[in-house]
């Protein structure tokens, strides 16, 4: 098996200039799908995170009626006792509850339809990234009464400043209207201009004041150590409060984990395709060296080295070609995802609006995961193997005594 | 003496469905163990064909091929093989040496293949290359070579497996007349001195020279069967 190994190796070199060619052309081939497929996997993934740390988290709790009646009135009530539980569980890194209630915001010049949330300031800091998304003013706390924190994008929309005086109206417990005045202590962004038209965010005792209770929760949002966990964490708190809705990310937002899925699929995909392509520059690079070399084959053959062996030689030398290419075009795609991951591509010049508006910040920090090179060297072997098969069974159809009379 | 190979009205006819051509028709001789053969005639008088059937490259569509006892006209391609790995050694004429492959390496290539140990590969291919004069050319590449030197680095791989005999299918036919006589004593020493079996299909004068038995192929049948017994 060595000398097979040797030959195979050195025949690669015989014409050197074909096979650096066909190197380059499996290198970039490689380099190009694994960049598109960390370019993708960036996407989501800023995606995923930005929708689990602004929106989603990785659990949330209602009361079930809460989720078709969107009324305060169903709230969680053991909201004490499951703090309590939450505070103690070591998988939780940080959790909200909220109190939410549809209304509407009023200024001088336009009224439109927005969604309450009354937020601890504190819980809503640790568990989602409310507070660094600030742009301009402070995130709201106890230094004035009613403030309210309103997305950029409601902002320009509805012509409001820092200090803008707002009116918030909405249903109270009692389905009565009820009305209150805030001032705009802080406007945020997230890459999700869509939510940061539809959410403010006010003061959650300030809000239960003006709905007419003295605490309650409607939602709850539960950050844990790893989004992997939201299923086994989901079914233990349904066994402890069977009253409660409890919905990990993946059935909040389906469209993210189908988005990963997705990715991967797509990933492969896009790798099956480069590979197919190489695969007929392979073939006829393979085809061109079973010809050029009839006359020795032959000979092999006349010898007595036997077809298993002839095949095994072509199949080595189609996999180190392959294998060369693509071990050079996973360290170009290693080092450019490297960089690139680093300092990120920023899109902001090509479409800045348009991602924002499907919830995608403008600047891509490619993300290439471990398991991408498994599946990288997994899909070469198969594609030399497959693009060997010909140009081998031309080989082993060879007769030994017309191969050796060649010309 | 002992008998390495048997013909038996031995018969090979191509395209026999359209044009039947009997490229050797009805030969049956036998080969007798150190014999140094010369098969002649003239082109398409089927010496080629000959040499292909008995050496297992070819299968006859009628008679036997019988080697040492075994019967190859009828074996399985999978142990011919093996059957031609260990028993022929086969010298062609345009060399046909693994061009990758140094001297040494292309001349213990064969014995690879028949699973010997490294050292005794090694020490084979040294022993050789030493016998035909190219001991000071063990790591050279056939590139590296002469014409007649890669047909002597050819020799000692035929010879490296030990084979019951040697096929050279016009072995001088690419060298200048130096590199010939060269090639023929080293052969015609190693016929005598190891007492190997040369079967050599030739046009060459100078090989016909040196045979102590001349068979004549015309139309694919042995036209003349001479010996030159007294001939060194």
């Amino acid at each position: 098996m060595r000398m097979l190994l040797k030959i195979s190796w050195l025949n690669l070199w015989r014409n050197r200039q074909r096979s650096i060619v066909m190197i380059i052309a499996v290198m970039v081939g490689l380099w190009g799908g694994i960049f598109a497929a960390s370019f993708m996997f960036g996407l989501l993934d800023q995606r995923f995170k930005s929708s689990i740390e602004q929106q989603v988290s990785h659990l949330q709790i209602h009361h079930p009626e809460f989720l078709k009646d969107y009324n305060v009135k169903y709230y969680i009530e053991r909201f004490d006792e499951l703090y309590k539980n939450l505070s103690e569980d070591d998988d939780v890194i940080a959790f909200s509850g909220r109190t939410k209630v549809n209304g509407m915001l009023r200024t001088a010049t336009l009224t439109t339809g927005v969604n309450i949330m009354g937020i601890n300031p504190e819980m809503e800091a640790n568990t989602t990234s409310l507070n660094k998304n600030i742009v301009e003013g402070d995130y709201p706390d106890d230094s004035f009464r009613n403030p309210v924190l309103i997305g950029k994008s409601l902002a320009d929309k509805v012509k409001a400043q820092i200090g803008s005086r707002i009116v918030l109206t909405f249903q109270d417990s009692e389905r009565e209207l009820a009305a209150a005045s805030f001032r705009v202590s802080g406007i945020y962004q997230t890459a999700a201009t869509g939510w940061d038209e539809m959410h403010v965010f006010v003061l959650q005792d300030e809000l239960n004041e003006l709905l007419g209770y003295e605490k309650i929760v409607n939602e709850v949002g539960i950050l844990t150590d790893d989004h992997e966990k939201s299923d086994a964490f989901a079914e233990r708190y349904k066994d402890r409060y069977p009253e409660l809705e409890i919905r990990t990310w993946s059935e909040i937002s389906p469209e993210l984990a189908y988005m990963q899925e997705m990715a991967s699929m797509m990933y492969v995909i896009i790798l099956t395709i480069i590979l197919m392509a190489l695969a007929f520059g392979l073939l006829n690079t393979m085809l061109m060296a079973v010809i050029e070399r009839i006359k020795e084959l032959g000979m092999l053959m006349a010898i007595g080295m036997n077809k298993k062996r002839i095949f095994i030689m072509i199949l080595l030398e189609t996999t180190f070609l392959t294998l060369t290419g693509a071990f050079l075009g996973m360290i170009v795609g290693y080092f450019s995802v490297a960089f690139l991951g680093k300092n990120g591509i920023d899109l902001t010049a090509v479409g800045a609006e348009s991602l924002s508006e499907y919830g995608f910040d403008p600047i891509i920090y490619p993300v290439l995961e471990p398991y991408v090179f498994v599946v990288i060297t997994i899909l070469v072997i198969l594609t030399a193997v497959f693009t060997s098969i010909f140009p081998a069974l031309k080989a082993l159809r060879l007769k030994p005594a017309e191969a050796v009379q060649a010309e | 003496m002992k008998t390495v190979i048997e013909t038996k009205d031995l018969t090979k006819i191509y395209n026999s469905s359209v044009a039947p051509v009997k490229a050797v028709n009805k030969v049956s001789l036998d080969f007798v163990e150190g014999e140094f053969t010369a098969i002649v005639g003239p082109s398409g008088s089927g010496k080629n064909t000959f040499l292909n059937l008995i050496g297992g490259l070819d299968k006859p569509t009628e008679g036997q091929v019988i080697i040492d006892d075994t019967d190859i006209s009828g074996m399985k391609e999978s142990k011919l093989f093996d059957f031609r790995l260990k028993n022929i050694g086969f010298v062609f004429q345009s060399y046909n040496l693994i061009p990758v492959l140094t001297a040494k390496e292309n001349v213990s290539f064969i014995m690879l293949l028949q699973k010997e140990s490294k050292a005794k590969m090694e020490k084979r291919a040294v022993e050789m290359l030493e016998q035909v004069g190219l001991s000071e050319k063990l790591n050279s590449r056939p590139g590296q070579l002469s014409g007649g030197q890669q047909q002597r680095v050819a020799v000692a791989r035929a010879l490296a497996s030990k084979p019951k005999f040697v096929l050279a299918d016009e072995p001088t036919a690419n060298l200048d007349t130096e590199s010939a006589f060269n090639l023929l004593d080293i052969m015609s020493r190693l016929n005598k001195e190891e007492n190997i079996t040369l079967i050599f299909s030739t046009h060459d004068q100078r090989v016909i020279d040196r045979a102590r038995r001349v068979i004549t192929l015309v139309d694919g049948a042995v036209s003349k069967d001479e010996k030159f017994e007294s001939r060194k």
